[in-house]
């Protein structure tokens, strides 16, 4: 909002004693406006409104013109690097004819629109983006069209890939049913790399689509990220091997039938090898799901824990006696002996499938599950 | 030999409609209501600081009422926690009270 009156301190906050904030916070100046953090509070709350801040008014908003060029590739590449519209590596120029191709994968009409998105929704306002925005942006990201209607479905999730926060969140994309095989979705080996053209184009759209459509990732104004997050590049896009998996896709645990195309987000840190853990301890008779639940309730409990297992992992698990996600679920969620839960609810555990089944390895995280959407209703 | 000419492309940041947060239908325009009034000046006044959960804000906001008790004797200060989400205008009962009772308010929103 225009005008309203802020006072910046020195961050972090959190964190300090009384004393250090004494000193540093509350006798430091605004490192945005330079004053003396109490005076400026005092003058925030007695200076006179200026005309402005008393006009309830509309503010036009310019999204630019339709078109850029015609010019030369290399301009125009720069250009859109200049303009903050890429992820810094070289895009695909998003022609007329481009786009055009792009629109004829869906029946959906050119300025329908599909979602909105905040860099963190409360803070700042939403942007709102068409059926043809979402085009552009997928042809940005080397898309290919049979890929759109996934791209279009993580668009009307209306999730941000990048929040504002200064923890540097990632987001995963859990793909099921059959548009996995249709576009050539790779759940084998190295299903989280850079192994696929779908997986690799399909998470890049969501990460420009947010920097284009959503308003996300500007440094400074919507991405304050300390230490910045690698998976923002393409996301974290998990295909779940639904063939050697010993249990029921996540879309079908989540209401979805087996025929459905659905994609699923999840945000929060991220996913590392289960071999960092000091739990990860390789026996003669391994004990995964022990293991699992060892490792989720050393975990923080923001984003809950979320496993991602080869199937190998996944089989070894359920030939332990699990053979429900619920079941397993409901065994990791338990207390200790009886004493309360270590997660806040059963929701916050998610389990996944990928990958291949050439060794015992798994990934986990702390990421929370935050909505599914029909691909197929975008086709 | 001269460099060929690209034709034009779209901009991925075009047809895109803004939407205030929690605010009506989308469209091109953004809606601003006026600031509240201030105070010619803060003696004898009531300044609520409000916590609203996240990051540091009420240690910072400690800080600041105990800055106004040792510089701005005549400030009552009184301190609340903003219940609800925290990034979400949906504390209707506080805003009503501070209305009603206070003539200022600072909201420590992060760090």
């Amino acid at each position: 909002m225009p005008h309203l009156r802020f006072t910046f301190v020195k961050s972090p906050v959190w964190g300090k004693t009384p004393e250090q904030l004494q000193k540093d916070v509350i006798e430091g100046k605004d490192p945005i406006s330079g004053k003396p953090v109490m005076r400026e509070i005092v003058e925030e709350l007695t200076a006179p409104l200026a005309d402005e801040d008393k006009a309830t008014r509309t503010i036009p908003q310019s999204a630019g013109p339709d078109h850029f060029g015609p010019d030369t590739a290399d301009n125009l590449q720069r250009l859109f690097e200049e303009k903050g519209m890429t992820d810094h590596l070289p895009i695909v120029l998003p022609t007329e004819e481009k786009v055009e191709a792009m629109l004829k994968a869906t029946s959906h009409k050119a300025d329908e629109i599909v979602g909105k998105i905040s860099p963190t929704p409360g803070v700042f306002e939403y942007w709102s983006y068409t059926v043809k925005q979402v085009a552009v942006n997928a042809v940005m990201a080397g898309a290919d069209p049979k890929y759109f209607p996934v791209i279009l479905a993580i668009a009307a999730a209306g999730k941000e890939s990048m929040s504002s926060s200064d923890n540097s969140f990632a987001e995963a994309v859990v793909i099921n049913g059959p548009i996995r095989d249709e576009i050539g979705l790779n759940y084998g080996i190295g299903a989280l790399g850079p192994f696929s053209h779908a997986n690799a184009t399909i998470g890049r759209a969501y990460t420009l689509l947010s920097i284009n459509a959503g308003n996300c990732g500007k440094v400074g104004e919507t991405y304050m990220g300390v230490i910045g997050n690698p998976a923002n590049y393409t996301n974290i896009v998990i295909a779940e091997n639904e063939k050697e998996s010993p249990w029921k896709p996540f879309s079908v645990r989540h209401g979805f039938k087996p025929e459905e195309s659905v994609v699923s987000i999840f945000e929060g840190w991220g996913v590392i090898s289960a071999k960092n853990s000091k739990y990860a301890v390789w026996q003669k008779e391994m004990n995964f799901a022990q293991e699992l639940k060892n490792i989720f309730d050393d975990q923080d409990q923001l984003f809950g824990g979320i496993a991602v297992l080869s199937p190998a992992v996944a089989n070894y698990i359920k030939d332990e006696g699990y053979d429900t996600v619920d079941k397993l679920t409901d065994w990791l969620y338990q207390g200790p002996d009886g004493a309360k839960p270590h997660f806040w609810s059963k929701a916050q555990i998610n389990i996944l499938v990928t990958g291949s089944s050439n060794n015992l390895y798994w990934d986990y995280g702390g990421m929370r599950y935050v909505k599914s959407v029909s691909v197929d209703t975008w086709r | 030999m001269a460099t060929l000419l690209h034709s034009a492309v779209l901009n991925p940041e075009a047809y895109r409609t803004v939407r205030a947060a929690d605010e009506g239908a989308p469209g091109k325009t953004q809606s601003f209501r006026s600031l509240a009034p201030r105070l010619e000046s803060l003696h004898g006044k009531t300044i609520y600081l409000v916590d609203t959960g996240f990051g540091g804000s009420g240690r910072f906001l400690d800080q600041v009422q105990a800055w106004f008790a040792e510089h701005m004797p005549s400030v009552t200060t009184v301190r609340r926690r903003k219940t609800g989400n925290i990034f979400r205008d949906d504390a209707r009962e506080l805003w009503n009270e501070i209305k009603e009772r206070g003539q200022a308010a600072i909201l420590g929103v992060a760090g």
